[in-house]
C-alpha cells in the first residue's frame, strides 16, 4: 500500500506524445497556470485523492445526479461521473476561445434569422440550399416566426448556444459540433462545480477562478426580456419527462431558476395563448425554456405523433404570444455540414475570419471535396448530415475494405448527406484511476447565452474525457468522465449583480399558480407509496417476528396467530389468493420472499417503491436537495433486493434498511417542506393510505373472536403493526382488551397513528387544497370534503363498547360494517380528490395527416 | 371561365372531442393562370383562436383551435376563381432544352430563380429515394430527349400502369408501394411521377386542388362527385413551372383550380388536425362542388 500512497500527481503522470497535455509542457513541468493549482494535488497525494473522489460520489449520490443513457443496465440511469481533478485553464487563453465562441454564437444568429427570413444566403449561392433546406432541422413551418425576425426588440433567434471544443496537437482550440437545439450540460456544469468546491473548499478558495453563476444570472435576465408580455412575465422549463436523458438537469435548472417544470401535456395552447395547467385553473406562459427537440414540439405542425409536444404550439409562436427558447427550427445549424462554409458566412457578415476556427470540413455535396473525400476515406470521420437511427459517424480508418466500398457507394449515392471531418487529436488531462494518474483526451462544451446585443459565455464548461484511453468518441452516451473546468481569473473577481436586490418589494409567485396538476398528483401518489410500503414493512416485520417465535412450535395459539396474521397480509396488501390459499399458509417462506422482492406485483413492498421512486422523479423540482439522499437509497434498494433474489437471508436485513429510508422520507416531509399546497397533496395521501391500511388490518384481525390465547397475541401483533404496543402496555397495564385496543387504534386523538389522528389531518390538508375559481366564494364543501367530514364526524361518535360486542357467530359484525363505510367513504374521497384537482387530458388523436 | 368551389368536410365523432386542433390549406393561393376573386372559411363550432397566414411556399394557411367540447366539426371553404389560361406548350419546347440540361442547371446555375427550386429535387418526408423509382423512370429518361417529351412520355407511363380505385390506398402509402401495387389515388399518381422525376435529379412539386368534371353530354352535372384533387409542376428553366396531372394523362390547361404547393402531400394537406378524445370511431363526410358561376 506504501507504493500507491507516495504516487503523486506531479511526479507519476505521464502523458503520452503527439497530443497537447493540458497539465504538463513538452519537458515534464506543469505549465506555469496549474503551477498553484498542480502543486497542491500533488501535495495531497493518490490515496488522499481516492478519498476525495468517493466524496465527490456521496455528494452526487446525496444530489441525486443522474444521467440515463439509452440501453443502460440499470433502467433509472447511472450515476454522474465526476473526475475529483478539475482542469485548469489560464485568462489568456480562455479570453481567445470566449471571443471565438461568442462571434460563432453571433454569426449562427444571423444565419438563423436570414433562413428562417429572407434566404439571402442561398440566392447568393454562400450556403448551399442542400445544407440548410435538406437538413431535417430546417423546420418549414417555423419560417417567419416573430422571435425569428431581425430586429432590435425581437430577441435573437439563438437565445442559447452551445459548442463542443478541442484542440489539435498544438494545443489551438477548434470547434468540432455546434449545438442549438436544446443544449444540454449547463446544469451539470453547475453541479460539477458545486461538488468540486466543496471536497477543495480551500484549494477552490485560493485559486482565484472564474465563478459561473452569474451565467445563470444571465440566463434568467434574459428569459424574462424575451417575454411578448413584459410584465410579471411567467417561464417554465419544458421536459420530456422524468426518462429523458438529462432528466436531471431539467429539474436541477428549473428549481435553480426557480420555474416550473413542466411536460408538455401541462401545457395547452387556449383562447389563442399558452397555458399551463396548473391546480385547478389554467396559468398564462410567456416563455418557455424548451428541453424538448423542436420537432417533437407540437403534434399539429411537425411531428405527428408527437406525445411530448402542446397542439398548436407552432402556431402561438407564429402569432407572438409566447417565446420559446430556444426558437423552433434553430437545430438547422447543428448540419455538420454548416461548419464548411463559416469562413465565408463570417467573411460575409462581419468582415472578419473566424476567431474559433472549426474542425477542417469537407461536404461532399460539392464536388471537388467529394474527390477528395473518396480519395482519403480512411484519414476522415464521416458525419450523416442528421443525427438519427442507422446513420451515424463512421470513422473511415476502421473500415474493413468491404465496408468501406459499401460506404463509398452509399456517399456517391447522396453525397449531400455526408460530411467528413478531419480527426483531431485532442487535448489530454490527468485523470484520477485507482491505480494512479491517467491521461485521457477530452472536449469541452462551452455555454453562451444572449445578452442584449451580444452573448454571455460561461466561464469554463462541462469537460468531458473518454472513459479510458483507446476510445476515439467521446460523448455520455458511450459512458464519458467529466470535470469541472477552471478558468483562472487573471485578477480578483467583482461580484456583479447581486441576487439581493434593493429597490420594490418584488411580489412572490402564487404556489398554486406554479405547479403545475401532474406534479400535485404525482405529490399526492407520493405520499400514498410511500405510507403503502411503510405498512407492508411494517407488518412483515412482525409477521417475521411471530415466524420466529411460533413456526416450529407445538404452541396451537401461536400457529393460530401467524395463520391469522399472514391472512391479513394477503388482505392488507390485497394480493389474493396469497395466504388464503391452505397451502401456501404451510409453508409461507416463498410467498413472503415475493411480498417483498416482486416489482411487477402490485401490493408488494417492491412495487409501492418503485412507484414512491416514479413519482419523485417525475416531480424532483419539488423536492428538496435532503430528500434525494433518500431517494437515492431507496433507489439503490430496490436494485439490491432484485439482484439478491436468490438470498432469502439478505432481504430480511434489507427491511430494515428499506424502513430507514422510508421513515428518513417522512422525517424529511415533515422537517423540510414548506407547507404549500403540494405538500399538502402529499400529506393527504399518506393520510388516507395510513387510514385505508389501518382500517384493513383492523377488518382482518379483529372482526372475528378467537380464543383467549390467539386473541391476546393477535392484539398484541396489531398493536405492534400499528406502532401503539407501548403506548398501549403503559396505558393499560392490566390484560389486553379489544375495546381499549380500539380506543387506542380508533379514538386516540393524541395518538399519530390513530384513525382518527389520520381523519383529522386528512380534513386539514384537504382544507388547503385549492379551490376551482368557480367554487371560490362560496362556503360549499367539496366533495371530498364533505366524505371526510362524514367519516370524522361517525368516527368520532363511534362507541368503542359496541364495536367490541361479539354476536352469537362469534363475530364483531357493528365493528366490520363500521370500518367497512368508513373504507368506502375514504376510497370515495381519494377519487374525489382525483377528479378534483388532477387535469385529465383526453387521448391525443391526429386526422388529415401521414403519421 | 369563373368557378366557384365549395368543399365541406364534417367529422362526426362517437363521445365528446375535448379540444380540437386543426390546419387548413383550403384557400386558393395566387397562381399562374388563376385569379382568386373571393374565399372564405367557415368551422363550426366557432373557434376561440383562428389565424391565417402566407407559408414558406406563399399558400394561403389558416390554423385554429376549438377548445370548448364538442361531437361534430364543420369545415366549409367557398372561392370563386377566374381561370385565364395558361400558356400551350410549342412543339419546340417539348424538345427543348434536354432533361439533362436541366439537371445540369439545377445543379450548377447560381441563377437565385434555379437556387430557389432546388430543394424540389430532394427527398422529402411522403417521397422518399428509391431504387426501383429509379428504374422505372430511367427507362423513360434516355440520354439526349427533351425534358418536356419525357414527362409526357411518364405521364402516360404512370396513367397507363397505375388503375385509379378510391381507397385503395392511405395516407401513409409511399410511391414504392403505389408502383408495385399498380393502383391508387391521384395522391400517389402524383407522388410516383414527383418520385420519378426527382429520381433523374429534376425538381418537382406536389399541387393539390380541384378539378372541373365536364358532364358527359346531355346529362346534368353530377354535383358531391367531385373532389379534392392532386397533381405536380416540374420546372424547366427556360419556361418555368409547368403542370401536369398523371391521374388524367394531361397537361394543366383550364380545368384545374391549384390551391397550393409544396415538396408532398405532407406539406399541404387540405384539413389536418389534432383532437383531444376518448372516442375511437370517426365519421367524416366530404362534399366538393366545382360549379360554373
Amino acid at each position: 500500500m506504501s507504493v500507491i500512497d507516495s504516487t503523486t500527481l506531479l511526479r507519476d503522470y505521464r502523458p503520452p506524445a503527439g497530443a497537447y497535455d493540458e497539465f504538463l509542457r513538452g519537458g515534464g513541468q506543469p505549465r506555469s497556470h496549474w503551477s498553484h493549482v498542480g502543486t497542491a494535488l500533488s501535495e495531497l497525494g493518490h490515496a488522499e485523492l481516492l478519498r476525495r473522489k468517493h466524496e465527490v460520489d456521496r455528494l452526487l449520490d446525496a444530489d441525486g445526479v443522474t444521467y440515463n443513457a439509452f440501453g443502460s443496465a440499470d433502467p433509472r440511469g447511472r450515476r454522474w461521473s465526476l473526475d475529483p481533478l478539475p482542469v485548469v485553464i489560464d485568462s489568456k487563453d480562455w479570453s481567445t476561445i470566449e471571443s471565438g465562441v461568442i462571434q460563432r454564437a453571433e454569426l449562427f444568429a444571423l444565419i438563423l434569422a436570414d433562413l428562417y427570413g429572407p434566404r439571402e444566403l442561398l440566392k447568393r449561392g454562400l450556403l448551399p440550399v442542400a445544407v440548410a433546406l435538406g437538413h431535417p432541422g430546417f423546420l418549414r413551418p417555423c419560417h417567419h416566426q416573430p422571435s425569428l425576425r431581425a430586429g432590435a426588440a425581437a430577441p435573437p433567434m439563438l437565445t442559447t448556444y452551445a459548442v463542443d471544443i478541442g484542440r489539435d496537437a498544438t494545443g489551438n482550440p477548434l470547434a468540432l459540433a455546434d449545438r442549438a437545439q436544446a443544449p444540454s450540460g449547463a446544469g451539470y456544469a453547475l453541479e460539477n462545480r458545486l461538488v468540486i468546491s466543496r471536497v477543495f473548499p480551500s484549494l477552490y478558495r485560493d485559486a482565484q477562478v472564474h465563478r459561473i453563476a452569474p451565467f445563470f444570472r444571465a440566463l434568467r435576465r434574459t428569459l424574462q426580456q424575451a417575454a411578448p408580455r413584459k410584465s410579471d412575465p411567467r417561464i417554465v422549463v419544458m421536459s420530456p419527462g422524468p426518462w429523458s436523458e438529462t432528466a436531471f438537469e431539467h429539474a436541477y435548472l428549473a428549481s435553480y431558476l426557480g420555474y416550473p417544470l413542466v411536460q408538455g401535456s401541462d401545457l395547452t395552447v387556449q383562447n389563442g395563448s399558452v397555458w399551463m395547467r396548473s391546480l385547478g385553473r389554467l396559468e398564462p406562459v410567456d416563455v418557455i425554456l424548451r428541453r424538448v427537440d423542436d420537432w417533437y414540439c407540437d403534434p399539429l405542425e411537425l411531428k405527428p405523433d408527437s406525445q411530448l409536444g402542446v397542439a398548436g404550439l407552432v402556431d402561438a409562436a407564429r402569432r407572438g404570444v409566447v417565446s420559446i427558447v430556444n426558437p423552433l427550427g434553430s437545430g438547422v445549424i447543428e448540419s455538420p455540414a454548416m461548419l464548411a462554409f463559416l469562413p465565408a458566412l463570417a467573411q460575409h457578415f462581419f468582415g472578419q475570419s473566424l476567431r474559433l476556427q472549426s474542425v477542417q470540413t469537407h461536404w461532399c455535396g460539392d464536388p471537388q471535396s467529394l474527390r477528395y473525400v473518396l480519395e482519403h476515406l480512411d484519414e476522415l470521420v464521416m458525419k450523416p448530415m442528421a443525427r438519427e437511427a442507422g446513420r451515424s459517424t463512421v470513422l473511415g480508418w476502421e473500415l474493413s475494405g468491404a465496408a468501406k466500398t459499401e460506404l463509398k457507394a452509399r456517399i456517391e449515392s447522396s453525397p449531400e448527406v455526408w460530411t467528413a471531418q478531419a480527426p483531431l487529436a485532442l487535448s489530454t488531462t490527468p485523470t484520477l484511476t485507482v491505480d494512479g494518474f491517467e491521461s485521457r483526451r477530452g472536449v469541452l462544451r462551452a455555454f453562451a447565452v444572449s445578452q442584449g446585443d451580444s452573448y454571455t459565455v460561461m466561464p469554463g464548461g462541462l469537460l468531458r474525457v473518454a472513459p479510458d484511453d483507446s476510445i476515439s468518441i467521446i460523448s455520455n452516451q458511450a459512458g464519458a468522465l467529466t470535470k469541472d473546468t477552471w478558468v483562472l481569473a487573471s485578477e480578483p473577481e467583482q461580484l456583479t449583480g447581486y441576487w439581493l436586490n434593493q429597490g420594490p418589494v418584488v411580489e412572490a409567485v402564487d404556489p398554486v399558480g406554479s405547479m403545475p396538476s401532474r406534479a400535485a398528483e404525482n405529490l399526492f401518489w407520493l405520499g400514498r407509496y410511500a405510507e403503502r410500503a411503510e405498512e407492508v414493512v411494517r407488518l412483515l416485520r412482525v409477521v417475521g417476528d411471530r415466524r420466529n417465535d411460533f413456526s416450529n412450535d407445538a404452541n396451537p395459539a401461536g400457529s393460530q396467530c401467524l395463520s391469522l396474521l399472514l391472512c391479513a397480509l394477503t388482505s392488507v396488501t390485497a394480493t389474493f389468493p396469497g395466504f388464503t390459499d391452505a397451502a401456501m399458509l404451510s409453508d409461507p417462506g416463498h410467498e413472503l420472499f415475493n411480498l417483498i422482492v416482486d416489482v411487477d406485483r402490485e401490493g408488494t413492498l417492491a412495487h409501492a417503491i418503485r412507484h414512491l421512486l416514479d413519482a419523485a422523479y417525475a416531480v424532483r423540482d419539488q423536492l428538496s436537495n435532503d430528500t434525494w439522499l433518500v431517494i437515492g437509497n431507496l433507489d439503490r434498494e430496490i436494485v439490491e433486493l432484485n439482484a439478491n433474489v436468490e438470498r432469502q437471508s439478505a432481504v430480511q436485513g434489507a427491511l430494515g434498511v428499506a424502513m430507514q429510508s422510508l421513515l428518513a422520507l417522512a422525517g424529511l416531509a415533515g422537517e423540510s417542506m414548506v407547507r404549500d399546497p403540494g405538500w399538502h397533496f402529499m400529506d393527504a395521501g399518506r393520510r388516507l393510505e395510513r387510514a385505508m391500511q389501518l382500517i384493513a388490518l383492523l377488518r382482518s384481525t379483529l372482526t372475528v373472536e378467537h380464543d383467549k390465547a390467539t386473541d391476546s397475541l393477535l392484539i398484541e401483533s396489531v398493536l405492534t403493526t400499528a406502532e401503539s404496543i407501548i403506548t398501549y402496555r403503559r396505558r393499560y397495564r392490566s390484560q389486553a382488551q379489544v375495546q381499549t385496543a380500539l380506543d387506542l387504534l380508533l379514538l386516540d386523538r393524541g395518538n399519530p397513528r390513530s384513525l382518527v389522528f389520520q381523519l383529522e389531518r386528512l380534513q386539514a390538508d384537504i382544507a388547503q387544497l385549492p379551490r376551482s375559481q368557480s367554487g371560490s366564494t362560496t362556503d360549499r364543501l367539496l366533495t371530498e370534503e364533505r366524505l371526510v367530514l362524514e367519516a370524522t364526524t361517525s368516527l368520532r361518535l363511534a362507541d368503542t363498547a359496541l364495536l367490541a360486542e361479539v354476536n352469537e357467530a362469534g363475530e364483531r359484525f357493528e365493528l366490520d360494517q363500521f370500518l367497512q363505510r368508513l373504507s368506502e367513504l375514504l376510497r370515495r374521497a381519494a377519487e374525489a380528490i382525483d377528479s378534483d384537482h388532477f387535469a385529465r387530458q383526453m387521448p391525443q388523436r391526429t386526422f388529415g395527416q401521414p403519421q | 371561365m369563373r368557378l366557384r368551389v365549395f368543399h365541406r368536410t364534417e367529422y362526426d365523432y362517437e363521445s365528446p372531442v375535448s379540444a380540437s386542433y386543426g390546419q387548413l390549406y383550403l384557400l386558393p393561393r395566387r397562381a399562374v393562370g388563376q385569379e382568386v376573386v373571393w374565399s372564405e372559411l367557415r368551422i363550426e363550432p366557432t373557434p376561440d383562436s383562428y389565424n391565417e397566414f402566407l407559408d414558406f411556399y406563399g399558400n394561403r394557411a389558416a390554423n385554429f383551435s376549438v377548445s370548448s367540447s364538442h361531437r361534430r366539426l364543420t369545415i366549409t371553404a367557398t372561392s370563386e376563381i377566374d381561370l385565364t389560361g395558361r400558356s400551350i406548350i410549342s412543339d419546340d419546347q417539348f424538345q427543348s432544352p434536354t432533361w439533362e440540361a436541366t439537371v445540369q442547371a439545377l445543379k450548377t446555375s447560381d441563377d437565385p430563380d434555379i437556387l430557389e427550386t432546388r430543394e424540389f429535387t430532394f427527398a422529402s418526408p411522403l417521397i422518399p429515394k428509391s431504387e426501383a423509382i429509379s428504374a422505372y423512370a430511367f427507362s423513360t429518361f434516355q440520354p439526349g430527349r427533351g425534358l418536356l417529351a419525357c414527362v409526357s412520355e411518364i405521364t402516360a407511363r404512370i396513367h397507363a400502369d397505375l388503375e385509379y380505385q378510391p381507397g385503395s390506398t392511405s395516407l401513409s402509402t409511399t410511391p414504392d408501394d403505389a408502383l408495385s401495387l399498380r393502383k391508387g389515388v391521384c395522391q400517389d399518381f402524383a407522388h410516383l411521377e414527383i418520385a420519378c422525376l426527382r429520381s433523374v435529379g429534376l425538381a418537382a412539386r406536389y399541387v393539390s386542388g380541384y378539378l372541373e368534371t365536364t358532364p358527359p353530354p346531355g346529362e346534368e352535372r353530377l354535383q358531391g362527385a367531385d373532389a379534392s384533387h392532386a397533381w405536380l409542376s416540374v420546372f424547366v428553366p427556360t419556361i418555368g413551372w409547368i403542370d401536369v396531372d398523371p391521374t388524367n394523362n394531361c397537361f394543366v390547361g383550364t380545368r384545374h383550380i391549384c390551391t397550393a404547393w409544396g415538396r408532398d402531400y405532407g406539406d399541404v394537406s387540405p384539413v389536418k388536425g389534432v383532437i383531444f378524445t376518448d372516442a375511437r370511431n370517426t365519421a367524416m363526410t366530404v362534399r366538393v362542388d366545382v360549379d360554373h358561376v
